[in-house]
């Protein structure tokens, strides 16, 4: 391990520095540097001013099929792909990228981000071991991640065809109730 | 012969598109050739422009920049999706990132045959 040069050392700080302050946990960290654990652990309380959270990171790949979190996997991992693929970028470099340009999106519609770095990082690792694929939607062409070998020929995506209760949970209609309470004070105040 | 009244607006937009692509690549190239969809020759080539050169490329009365997508039947579902849940902006910015940039750059394909 001496034989590690600084500048090398330095980069896979700066890249620690910057995964932590996308939100990543401790495992994606461990995988991705050479950093020690317990150099890890320092970093993310110096940045984050946290202990890291514990506990085992999910293993699922049913969660990236689900209907809001699919069409946030997919804008990410095409994006991560046309900058592997098309623009050259390194497996890591290409994974910040992308995730900072996915998180623009986001930004845009002031929505959630319902796909957390971590979150992220697990799904590039279930295509590098290719236990899901991107299906093309027959209506909008749009590629979307789906379970490999699933069929798709007649495929459809959740945006062109959401499922029947798809933004009908609690919050939204609540929300929607509260956009519904307004207009009735706004018509009185524009008859005044 | 009267002028048309879009032209200056053509070369202003031209030359600001120029102008924008120098400054994203010199911010982030990969994430800049991504965002413009232009291959590694291009960029290093937009990036290599000077102010007179920018002008030359920018006074046409046709404009520079293409459209991003492909084909009339996806953007329609982009904007008049009947079942829309507020999903318009991440549907339209997930088409344009689902296309290889070989499929808006291979001049061979999906141009008509002149024999």
């Amino acid at each position: 391990m001496s034989t590690k040069s600084l500048l090398d050392e330095w980069r896979q700080v700066r890249l620690a520095i910057d995964l932590i302050e996308l939100g990543a946990r401790l495992q994606v960290l461990e995988t991705e540097t050479d950093l020690s654990r317990a150099r890890l652990i320092r970093l993310f309380k110096e940045v984050r001013g946290m202990s890291p959270p514990k506990g085992m990171l999910p293993f699922s790949t049913d969660w990236f099929i689900t209907w809001m979190p699919n069409i946030h996997s997919s804008l990410f991992y095409n994006v991560y792909l046309r900058l592997r693929e098309d623009h050259g970028c390194s497996r890591m470099s290409g994974f910040i990228k992308a995730y900072r340009l996915y998180l623009e999106q986001v930004a845009i519609d002031d929505a959630d981000a319902v796909l957390g770095l971590t979150r992220a990082w697990t799904l590039v690792r279930f295509f590098e071991s290719e236990q899901l694929q991107l299906s093309s939607c027959t209506r909008c062409h749009g590629r979307f991640v789906a379970h490999a070998h699933s069929p798709s020929h007649d495929y459809v995506c959740g945006i062109c065809q959401p499922p029947s209760r798809a933004g009908k949970t609690r919050k939204r209609r609540e929300q929607a109730d509260a956009a519904r309470r307004v207009p009735p004070a706004l018509e009185a105040s524009s008859q005044a | 012969m009267k002028t048309n009244e879009y032209l200056d607006e053509i070369r202003e937009m031209n030359l600001a598109y120029l102008l924008l692509a120098q400054r994203l690549l010199h911010a982030d190239r990969e994430e800049a050739m991504f965002r413009l969809k232009i291959d590694d020759a291009m960029a290093d080539f937009l990036f290599s422009l000077g102010a007179q050169q920018l002008s030359r490329l920018a006074n046409t009365n046709q404009l520079l920049c293409q459209l991003g997508h492909d084909g009339v039947e996806p953007l329609r579902q982009v904007v008049d999706n009947p079942r829309e849940q507020g999903l318009s902006h991440f549907h339209s910015s997930l088409l344009m990132a689902s296309r290889p940039l070989s499929s808006s750059l291979s001049p061979e394909e999906g141009r008509g045959h002149v024999d």
